[in-house]
């Protein structure tokens, strides 16, 4: 068992792509570390050089504070579950679990020994005489997870080991996993694009966007506290509600134009966040779902007038899609995309299925200002008093 | 554990050179037989080609070994052999398409049949040609035919004379390719997608449209491979049937250009000539090999 | 019979139009009967005159065992059995050795000039033997290796080796590259990775490949005749070709080797009849 750290790892491949852009990273001993982000963001390809499968362009990686930049795979001490299992298909399921034991040399009675007691923690104990082929996808993906556990590696190495099940079942493997993981100690990198995952799963979240390292914190403070707005955008489902807006400092508070209403931030909170002084600035502010609340017309504070669009019903909650009422010069972003899209500002609220709510009425809802965000209108970057 | 040093150096093999390390040797043994024994021979017939040579001594004479080939009568017929054998083609596709068709109607028993149709492929060629003998013999099943169906009077020889030897050739060629086509066609066949076929039909198309436009466009890279291979067949696997049949004979009636090679080669020891035909036939296969290529290469 | 329905089909009452059905399903099936007997014609005329002497043969009457009773005495069946199927056996034995790695190589381990270097093996396919037979024979016989089996053996192995490794490339361009990966995380090297678990996942198409290489080589006349000098060593098919070329030996007697050479080909025909398909239309069916 062994922490692992990334130095600057970059990797280039031929034709220019640089697919992961400077990546420095530790991941503690026994830690969960989850890397997340959009599909082409390099997350594979971080996963693909820490196992030795890819060669590194630059930077240091080690385990356990050996640099490995130049070790092969099978001195690497690490265990890998791939997407699509990659089950050896002419094995039974015992001897895929031992094979790597049995590449090692170890003795048969020890070989099995091990597979026996990795079986009994995934519950395999009555699999183990099938072939891949004879069982059904979960089945499989603990397969997969049984030849990794059975090695006792220093480190466990995911890529979206959880892709290729159905929706249930994958709610199912991700406490399954997390517990096993727990339970071994063995410091792991899981890779996805599931945010859900990310927050469910790790101990840590890395979020990653075109090769670069976005964030990396708990899942809390990751949805709490989002260094910019593609990590605010991405993590959360819905997503946080990202509007453009103009500053209009007034009376030692801050003002925010959003589209051409008019929305009062409470100045001692304002002052706490490090929002341009200037007139007319451009921010995006930022909302999270369950943030947006339906008030009386007299309520002070951060409120907007807007009317129902749409109506979501998820049995537990609806989703409310809110149009900013307005002359239709404001634009929402989208929080993948660069360049935002000009559409009137939407919202989508949740809210409790009680509500009463209709396509076509017109709310004035209120923002938590305890929870409101703030980003820098062309970086990105969250904007607070002290910094990051 | 090694030490931190180990894994920080440069070793002297990068991961991808180890790999591609291992796929050049790995891929050597195919490459030095294919070289040795096919690309190797090729440059020396080239090189033979302008010599005179009977397998043990050769002396460079120079292009006028070519003038000298092709004022050769006995080549012109040859080619001239494989060029009427080329009818045979049709009948070669056409027949397998047919009985490709017929088990595809999957009537009961339809594989048992599948089977026996495919049977004779199995058998070597100087087998079939032993039979084919024995069916245009004089005292043969064609003679027995003719003579069931009131020809009495008729008695063919055809292995017997220059005028017919050849068709009987390709009579064997016909039926010796027969199974690998039907094989092929019906593969073809069951690729098709049949609710194309049910929906042509609840449109109203006949049997004969269907086929016309939706099964033979769909058999086209299938038709396309058995061509190319029916035309390679004919003019490198007929020694067989030659050899046995006819021996090239009468006189030079069923002398193909693969045959020639031998005759020229072995019989004559001429081998600088045998190896210039041998050019010739190379550079005929070749322009059918290529477009097999295309048809390969177009999956990838 | 007409092929062509009228595009909206007339009221015609179903009972007639199933009976239709039956009788066209009736002609079918006979037409379907009179394919087979000409596709077992050649069985038939092996049978039928292999049972007979060679004077019941030439008085076209009567039948007998005597040409299969003395069918060892004329043809020396038995050796030349042996000789067909050592020289099967160690052609196909080493064209898998040859190409197996070579197509794991040309589909996973792509190295420098790889693609030109695949091109180039599968063109081979394309050269009749003939073309370069004067060459061959040639080198072959200079190296001394037409004393026994080795010289048939190489060239046929040379002749087998470009769609072997077409077929072994195309087949493993199918497996995932995780599973190499798999592997070499779990601790293999590239050899292991080929023989522990490339190999055999290749089955089928090893299979495919031996099947149409038995075949192909038990059948072939050329490579026997030409690359194999002593009259004791040869392959049955040499054998029964220059038989029936020199027109000396009784039909009969023929007729009944042949039957004994065609048997073996046949029972692998039949048992592996899938593969042999496969490999046909290897590249094209997809
Ligand atoms: N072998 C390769 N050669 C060239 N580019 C690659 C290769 N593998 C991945 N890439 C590129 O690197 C980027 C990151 O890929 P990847 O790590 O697979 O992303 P992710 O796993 O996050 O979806 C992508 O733009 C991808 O196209
Ligand atoms: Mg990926």
């Amino acid at each position: 068992m062994a922490e692992i750290t990334f130095h600057g790892v970059t990797k280039v491949f031929a034709g220019n792509v640089t697919a992961v852009d400077n990546l420095d990273l530790h991941v503690a001993d026994g830690e969960f570390m989850v890397l997340v982000g959009p599909s082409g963001c390099g997350k594979t390809t971080a996963l693909r050089m820490l196992a030795g499968l890819e060669e590194i362009s630059a930077g240091t990686l080690s385990i356990g504070g050996r640099v490995v930049n130049h070790v092969l795979p099978k001195d690497r001490d690490v265990a890998m579950v791939f997407q699509n299992y990659a089950l050896y298909p002419h094995m039974t399921v015992a001897q895929n679990m031992g094979f790597a034991l049995k590449i090692r040399g170890e003795s048969k009675a020890e070989v099995e020994r091990k597979v026996r007691e990795a079986a009994a923690i995934l519950r395999l104990g009555e699999y183990l005489d099938r072939r891949p082929r004879a069982l059904s996808g979960g089945q499989r993906q603990r397969v997969a997870m049984g030849r990794a556990i059975v090695r006792s590696p220093q480190a466990f190495l995911m890529d979206e080991p959880l892709s290729n099940l159905d929706a249930q079942l994958r709610v199912e493997m991700r406490v399954e996993i997390a517990r096993i993981q727990r339970l071994l100690g063995v410091a792991t990198v899981y890779v996805t694009h599931d945010q859900i995952e990310a927050m469910t799963m790790g101990d840590r979240v890395a979020v990653m966007r075109g090769g670069q390292l976005q964030q990396v914190a708990p899942p809390q403070v990751l949805y709490d506290h989002p260094a910019n707005e593609f990590v605010a955008g991405f993590m959360g489902s819905p997503p946080m509600n990202l509007v453009r807006a103009r500053t209009s400092p007034s009376r030692g508070g801050v003002g925010l134009a959003v589209g051409d209403q008019r929305l009062d931030v409470p100045g001692a909170y304002g002052a706490s966040h490090d929002l341009p002084r200037e007139e007319g600035a451009e921010v995006v502010l930022g909302v999270r779902p369950e943030d947006i609340d339906v008030v009386g017309s007299d309520v002070s504070g951060p409120t907007l007038k807007t009317r129902v669009e749409r109506r979501e019903a998820l049995g537990a909650e609806i989703l409310v899609h809110l149009s900013v009422a307005d002359a239709g010069a404001a634009s929402s972003v989208a929080y993948d995309e660069d360049v935002a899209v000009s559409r009137p500002t939407m919202l989508v609220a949740r809210m409790a299925p009680q509500a009463r709510v209709e396509v076509g009425d017109v709310l004035m809802v209120r923002l938590n200002e305890e929870r409101l965000h703030f980003f820098d209108g062309t970086r990105g970057v969250t904007l607070r008093r002290g910094g990051a | 554990m090694t030490g931190t040093t180990v894994g920080a150096r440069a070793p002297r093999l990068t991961l991808r050179r180890r790999r591609q390390l291992a796929g050049a040797l790995f891929a050597l043994p195919a490459v030095a037989l294919v070289a040795g024994l096919i690309a190797v021979p090729i440059g020396q017939a080239i090189y033979y080609s302008f010599t005179q040579w009977d397998g043990l001594t050769s002396t460079w004479i120079g292009p006028s070994t070519w003038t000298q080939a092709f004022h050769n009568p006995n080549l012109w017929t040859a080619l001239e052999n494989n060029a009427w054998l080329l009818l045979a083609v049709p009948f070669a596709l056409g027949l397998p398409l047919l009985i490709a068709m017929l088990l595809h109607q999957r009537v009961i028993g339809w594989k048992i049949f599948r089977s026996i149709y495919f049977l004779p492929t199995a058998i070597s060629w100087v087998v079939l040609g032993l039979v084919a003998e024995r069916f245009f013999a004089f005292q043969g099943t064609l003679n027995s035919l003719l003579h069931f169906f009131g020809l009495t009077h008729v008695n063919t020889n055809m292995l017997g004379y220059e005028s017919t030897a050849l068709s009987a050739l390709g009579i064997t060629f016909v039926f010796t390719m027969i199974g690998t086509n039907t094989m092929l066609f019906l593969t073809g066949l069951a690729t098709l997608d049949t609710s194309l076929e049910e929906a042509a039909r609840i449109d109203g198309a006949g049997r004969w449209r269907i086929f016309r436009h939706i099964t033979l466009p769909h058999l086209s890279r299938f038709i396309q491979l058995a061509f190319v291979m029916t035309v390679i067949a004919l003019f490198s696997a007929l020694f067989s049937l030659i050899f046995v049949m006819t021996g090239g004979g009468p006189g030079y009636a069923t002398t193909t250009m693969e045959f020639l090679i031998y005759q020229t080669g072995f019989a004559q020891g001429d081998f600088g000539t045998a190896a210039l035909y041998g050019l010739i036939l190379f550079v005929l296969t070749a322009i059918v090999g290529i477009v097999q290529l295309r048809l390969i290469g177009s999956d990838e | 019979m007409s092929l062509d329905t009228p595009p909206v089909a007339p009221e015609v009452p179903a009972d007639r139009r199933a009976r239709a059905r039956r009788v066209g399903r009736g002609a079918l099936f006979l037409v379907m009967i009179g394919v087979a007997v000409v596709m077992l014609y050649p069985f038939w005329v092996m049978i039928v005159d292999s049972l007979k002497s060679e004077n019941q043969f030439l008085s076209g009457h009567g039948f007998s065992w005597a040409s299969w009773r003395t069918l060892t005495s004329t043809i020396p069946i038995a050796q030349e059995v042996v000789s067909s199927t050592i020289i099967c056996a160690v052609s196909i034995l080493l064209i898998l050795l040859v190409g197996l790695p070579a197509g794991f190589a040309f589909a996973k381990l792509r190295f420098r000039a790889s693609g030109v270097i695949f091109l180039a093996i599968v063109s081979a396919m394309m050269v009749p033997l003939q073309a370069i037979l004067m060459p061959e024979f040639v080198n072959i016989t200079r190296l001394g290796l037409t004393g026994g089996y080795t010289g048939a053996v190489l060239v046929y192995a040379a002749l087998g080796t470009p769609f072997s490794v077409f077929l072994f490339a195309t087949y493993f361009r199918g497996v995932p590259d995780e599973l190499i990966e798999a592997g070499i995380v779990d601790g293999l090297g590239y050899v292991g990775a080929l023989w522990r678990l490339v190999v055999p996942i290749a089955i089928p198409a090893i299979a495919t490949v031996t099947v149409l290489q038995f075949i192909q080589i038990w059948d072939d006349l050329l490579v026997g005749l030409l690359f194999i000098q002593n009259t004791s060593e040869r392959p049955i098919t040499v054998g029964l070709a220059v038989l029936a070329a020199g027109r000396t030996t009784s039909i009969p007697a023929l007729m009944a080797g042949s039957l004994v050479s065609a048997l073996p080909a046949m029972i692998v025909y039949l048992i592996f009849q899938r593969y042999l398909v496969k490999g046909l239309t290897m590249g094209i069916d997809r």
